[in-house]
């Protein structure tokens, strides 16, 4: 009963914005009343056709596909590599993985501007800079992931009988080991895009105006309340919402019964959500 | 010239010896088993003849090429898995096919190779079938189809059977011998039932400790093993340790043996006990009789220690608990080892 009661009590402090944000998008005016005075659709149609948002929207879908291809051509061969062949690199991946989640994203986004300036000022503003960036931050959800499907379909097992199959390490790794993880890797690859759609510090601060994210624009309609647009603001943040949930619903749905494959299950969400 | 031949083969693990000069030679089309306990260097022998484990010492030829600096998949070798390792993505002619489609062989012969394979196994009826829709057996079976289908110069089986139960094992165990002879693969076979290696190969190696202690055909190793630890290990035999008196042993009158020290080891097996209601030998009292079907194994106190005797049921159908019998051990199915 006393679990039934707090469970409802957290369903309603986290419900409450989200319903409040829900209704605010489908407003037509809401000010001092407990709720609004008329509701309409014109704010979900006319945010989807300001150019503002859908520039944004679409550079916060190729930083995230361009960060997801970083992922796997860089993070599944360390994962195979360390699980396969030197357990003794996972140890320092698993250390270094840990990271992201002890060091603020904003104190990561500083150090990294601090170090361009000095050591490559042509890489300073540039969407590769705020890629890699998001990349380094995202990786733990990747690695994780896909160290532990190879864990779970015995990747060390299957490389040998590939090998003495007559394979060589990219035919085991593409033709055996790819299709006996693919559940961990697109697993990985949702919760970074999760990420990277997500990230607001490391844009804000390498690269700011000059690549407007959803996030920096949802930002930018919340500071400047005068000149935004606070009812196209809740229908992005209402969008933004329904889209990380529908892909976190995908991991877990991918993941289900898979208990040795268990995908990491921590927070997705950092930084600032608008 | 043998077919496979290991010189002095050494394996060192930080603050262990996993093998420890380890020599022994495999003949063209022979089956040897390493027949140990777990623990023994049995199976790190296997994947030193594999490549996927490298020694430190000693020298390893197959086919009179040495093995030094080739990797495991330039190695004329076919290997099954205890544990299968078929490939979970690819169907039963996918796995089978798969040495051959690595080494970009015409699709026409991979066909026919493949047909060959699972007719050889007795699995064309399932070669849609992905792994986890197969039997422990028939992903075993599978297994060894896709070890054999780039025609290897040697056949590696690490435990292939241990993890089926007993009546799939024991048809696989008489299949896999099928199989080896009808291909005439030189084959190197790990396990560590006694029962298995007896069975199937035409020498086996008793391994212990990173050592081999006797190789010899199974017949050999069954009634004259030549080690302690062999006769302690194959055949599952009473073990006696008894004092010599002036040079003999006589464990009551049970038998009569020379003793080569002051205290010694006296093994027998079980079906060389004889028990009978009168008549020479060492007094014992049947404990309990537990029917085995064709034998009966009887358990005797005779004196301080218990041993246990194989008789025909129809011998030990009269023997009941509480029976004062004779027993009696013929002195050349007695091994003597100084204790």
């Amino acid at each position: 009963m006393r679990r039934r009661v707090f469970l409802g009590l957290l369903a309603v402090y986290f419900g409450l914005p989200l319903l409040a944000a829900l209704l605010y998008s489908v407003a037509t005016r809401w000010t001092d009343t407990p709720l609004p005075d008329g509701y309409t659709l014109a704010h979900w149609t006319g945010v989807f056709a300001k150019p503002d948002v859908m520039a944004a929207l679409g550079r916060s879908l190729v930083l995230s596909a361009v960060v997801v291809v970083i992922e796997i051509v860089l993070v599944v061969p360390a994962a195979y590599w360390s699980v396969v062949h030197n357990p003794r690199i996972g140890s320092i991946v698993q250390t270094i993985s840990v990271i992201p989640f002890a060091i603020p994203w904003v104190v990561v986004g500083a150090g990294l501007q601090l170090v361009t300036k000095s050591v490559a000022p042509e890489l300073f503003g540039t969407f590769w800079l705020l890629a890699a960036a998001t990349a380094a931050i995202a990786f733990p959800f990747m690695y994780r992931a896909v160290e532990s499907s190879l864990l779970a379909a015995g990747a060390v097992r299957l490389s040998e009988a590939a090998a003495t199959c007559g394979a060589g390490p990219a035919a085991t790794l593409i033709r055996v080991i790819l299709p006996a993880i693919r559940g961990g890797v697109v697993s990985g690859a949702l919760l970074v895009i999760a990420t990277a759609m997500n990230e607001f510090a490391l844009a804000k601060i390498l690269t700011g105006v000059s690549y407007e994210t959803l996030p920096l624009w949802s930002a930018r309609q919340f500071v400047s309340r005068t000149l935004g647009d606070p009812n196209a603001l809740a229908v992005v943040t209402i969008f933004t919402f329904g889209l990380l949930f529908a892909l976190s619903a995908l991991v877990v749905w991918l993941g289900r019964g898979r208990v040795s494959a268990s995908m990491a299950t921590a927070p997705v969400q950092k930084g600032i959500t608008p | 010239m043998s077919h496979v031949v290991l010189d002095r083969i050494t394996k060192r693990y930080a603050g262990h010896t996993a093998l420890n000069g380890v020599s022994v030679s495999v003949e063209q089309g022979e089956m040897l088993a390493l027949l140990g306990p777990s623990g023994c260097g049995k199976t790190t022998l296997l994947r030193c003849i594999a490549g996927l484990t490298g020694f430190d010492g000693g020298r390893l030829t197959i086919g009179g090429a040495d093995m030094a600096g080739v990797p495991v998949r330039k190695r004329p070798i076919g290997m099954v898995f205890q544990s299968y390792a078929l490939f979970p993505n690819l169907t039963v002619r996918g796995n089978v096919a798969f040495p051959l489609t690595v080494r970009k062989r015409p699709k026409e012969e991979v066909r026919a190779r493949v047909d060959e394979m699972l007719d050889l196994v007795g699995l064309d009826h399932l070669g849609d079938r992905l792994p986890n829709q197969l039997s422990g057996g028939q992903q075993q079976r599978v297994a060894l189809a896709r070890a054999l289908s780039p025609r290897p110069e040697v056949l590696l089986l690490d435990e292939p059977l241990s993890a089926l139960d007993a009546q799939v094992r024991h048809r696989l165990r008489d299949e896999v011998r099928r199989i080896q002879h009808q291909v005439g693969i030189t084959t190197v076979f790990v396990t560590h039932d006694q029962a298995e290696a007896l069975a199937i190969s035409d020498r086996v190696a008793v391994m212990n400790a990173g050592d081999i202690e006797q190789c010899g055909p199974p017949a050999e190793i069954y009634t004259a093993p030549s080690t302690r630890f062999a006769a302690g290990f194959v055949g599952n035999r009473n073990t006696l340790e008894l004092d010599a008196v002036d040079g003999r042993v006589t464990a009551g009158g049970a038998f009569d043996v020379e003793a080569p020290a002051p205290r010694v080891l006296c093994m027998f097996r079980p079906e060389d006990v004889e028990l009978a209601k009168d008549g020479p030998g060492a007094r014992a009292v049947v404990d309990v009789t537990v029917f085995l079907g064709a034998t009966t194994r009887v358990y005797a106190q005779a004196g301080p220690s218990v041993i246990f005797a194989d008789l025909p049921s129809r011998a030990a159908a009269g023997l009941s608990p509480g029976d004062e019998v004779r027993l009696r051990v013929a002195a050349d199915h007695v091994q003597v080892f100084p204790a």
